[in-house]
């Protein structure tokens, strides 16, 4: 069978050029990506891949070329002393392409835990960098919070001491109290009741109640009167202490906002305590607006702290910054005499306290103030019985 | 008949010795003379390690694909043409390695060149039906061009997606 020798002499001088070329050309193309990012492992293991294509493309062709064009002019002789060089390389040049393109998954895998390891050191860089630019306003602001928490803990501090000290005194002066008023009361019953001596005792009576009343009010700041817990549901505590000073105060034109959080538990509390409590915040809120004003009560309920907070806040006078940390304490106060005994705060601050819960008080003066008081949710309690 | 140009040489010697698996591909560069021929690879041990090449070639391309496929990089425009690449590559040395079995290995075929411009194909016995097929692949250079051109497309769609995601900061 006698055939063209043409397409084959064609293709392969042709085919030879060509792969010279475009090993060429993408050893061109993998030095500019390599160029763009040096240190992209892919790329240089691409460039060995092509470096070694294009070394056997060279080799490959070059021999292919030489052979053709020595058998067509006739140089056989010479063909066959390249002819062994030229095939040895050739062979060993494919041997090294195929190598060297087995290492694609080795490299792939270093680059992506290069590529990893680069991304958490940039991460772990810009957090270094932000904490060193932001070093001395969160220093401050720890501060701060250190600061505001010392406070805090001195005034419990000193709080609790006045606690003990009242609640003995108080204890000394219950039972004489008691004493006067029993006897008193026995006095009245021989007396007509037309009688000076009758209105005398009944004078005395009524002082004595007084007395006996600051008494409970110190007692109960210092934790130390008994409390009857039960299960309360606080937007109606709320209700029913907002109707009682609706009727019971002349309000004019201040107006009571309420706002409920729909999800409000009921807590385990003493409800007359509680009552008491939100007696005394929110008559001093209506006493610091005066005759025009609002008062709002909030509550709200935090699930993540299982806890329920109740805010009274009002637009009234406010309060100064050297008496922020002393109108817990018993007898403080800046009303006059008669008007008020500065036991309210004291009184409810020990109530919450002795309930488990939180007092705190946000004011400036003009601005009107803020309490906010916080008292664990039952619901815990209710899944652990 | 002195006219013609044997096209192809086979190491009679060699072929009859069996020792082809004992002598190293070094020995045919100390002597080339014995080896020297036509493209071929000189005595059988050549021709068997530049076969294996061949073999290995075409396996380390399938590698490739296969790795190409199992991290779905042939998503990407990029990988996918590095890898139609590498695929032709694998039928080029596959159809390399055709020939030289047809040709040199079990010499089925006999080519002569006749002059410049034509060859005589003969085939043994009961095998003149390889003669279009070979002469075909006796055309490498279809597959093994068109490979390194999808190499060459596959990286400048890397190098135009890598300009794209900023990392050529040229
Ligand atoms: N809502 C408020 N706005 C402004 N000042 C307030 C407010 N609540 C309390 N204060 C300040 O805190 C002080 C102490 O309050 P506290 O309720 O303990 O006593 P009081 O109201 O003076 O007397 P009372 O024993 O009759 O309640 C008040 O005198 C007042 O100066
Ligand atoms: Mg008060």
């Amino acid at each position: 069978m006698i055939l063209t020798a043409a397409p084959i002499l064609l293709v392969d001088v042709a085919g030879s050029i060509l792969m010279i070329v475009f090993s060429f050309l993408c050893i061109g193309h993998v030095m500019k990506l390599k160029r763009g990012n040096p240190t992209n492992l892919i790329w240089t293991y691409l460039l060995w891949v092509c470096t070694a294509l294009a070394a056997f493309a060279v080799s490959r062709s070059i021999g292919h070329i030489l052979k053709q064009a020595l058998l067509v002019s006739g140089h056989r002789q010479a063909w066959s002393g390249i002819a062994a060089y030229s095939g040895s390389v050739n062979t060993f040049m494919l041997t090294i392409v195929a190598a060297i393109t087995l290492f694609f998954e080795r490299i792939w895998n270093i680059y992506g835990g290069i590529m990893k390891d680069q991304q958490a050191l940039r991460e772990t860089h810009d957090k270094l960098v932000y904490v060193n630019q932001n070093l001395e306003r969160l220093v401050e602001k720890r501060t701060e919070a250190l600061a505001r928490s010392e406070k805090q803990m001195a005034q419990a501090d000193r709080l609790a001491s006045i606690g003990q000290l009242s609640a003995g005194i108080a204890h000394e002066i219950n039972n004489p109290l008691g004493i006067i008023l029993g006897y008193t009361q026995l006095l009245m019953r021989g007396e007509e009741k037309e009688n000076q001596r009758y209105d005398d005792l009944k004078t005395i009576e009524k002082h004595v109640r007084n007395c006996k009343a600051i008494v409970e009010d110190l007692l109960n700041f210092a934790r130390s009167s008994k409390t009857k817990k039960e299960m309360i549901h606080i937007p109606e505590t709320v209700d029913e202490i907002l109707d009682f000073i609706r009727q019971h105060s002349k309000l004019g034109d201040v107006a009571i906002d309420h706002d409920y959080d729909a999800e409000m538990p009921s807590i385990l509390a003493d409800e007359k305590k509680i009552k008491q409590v939100l007696i005394n915040l929110v008559m001093n809120a209506r006493h610091a607006v005066g005759t025009d004003g609002t008062i709002s009560v909030m509550t709200r309920y935090d699930v993540g702290e299982d806890q329920i907070a109740i805010t009274v806040a009002d637009t009234g006078y406010g309060i100064e910054e050297k008496n922020l940390s002393r109108i817990f304490d018993p007898f403080f106060t800046t009303k006059s005499t008669g008007e008020g005994t500065g036991l309210g705060l004291s009184v409810s601050y020990g109530i919450i306290k002795n309930h488990g819960g939180d007092i705190d008080v946000e004011s400036a003066p003009g601005q009107g103030s803020r309490f906010t008081i916080r008292l664990p949710a039952a619901t815990r309690e209710k899944k652990r019985t | 008949m002195d006219r013609l140009i044997r096209h192809r040489w086979i190491a009679r010697g060699a072929w009859r010795s069996g020792s082809a698996f004992a002598v190293v591909p070094a020995a045919f560069l100390i002597c080339p003379a014995v080896a020297a021929a036509t493209q071929g690879h000189g005595g059988r041990e050549g021709l068997y390690v530049h076969q294996l090449s061949h073999v290995f070639f075409c396996i380390s391309m399938g590698i490739l694909i296969y790795w190409l496929r199992t991290r779905n990089l042939t998503r990407e425009p990029g990988w996918r043409y590095i890898g139609i690449g590498a695929m032709l590559f694998c039928l080029w040395s596959a159809d390399a390695f055709i020939v030289h079995l047809l040709e040199e290995q079990t010499a089925i075929i006999d080519v002569q060149r006749i002059d410049n411009w034509r060859i005589r194909l003969e085939a043994v016995d009961g095998w003149g039906w390889v003669r279009p097929f070979y002469y075909l692949a006796k055309l490498d250079h279809l597959f093994c061009v068109p490979a390194l051109i999808f190499f060459y497309m596959g990286l400048r769609r890397l190098m135009s997606d890598a300009a794209v995601s900023g990392e050529t900061a040229s």
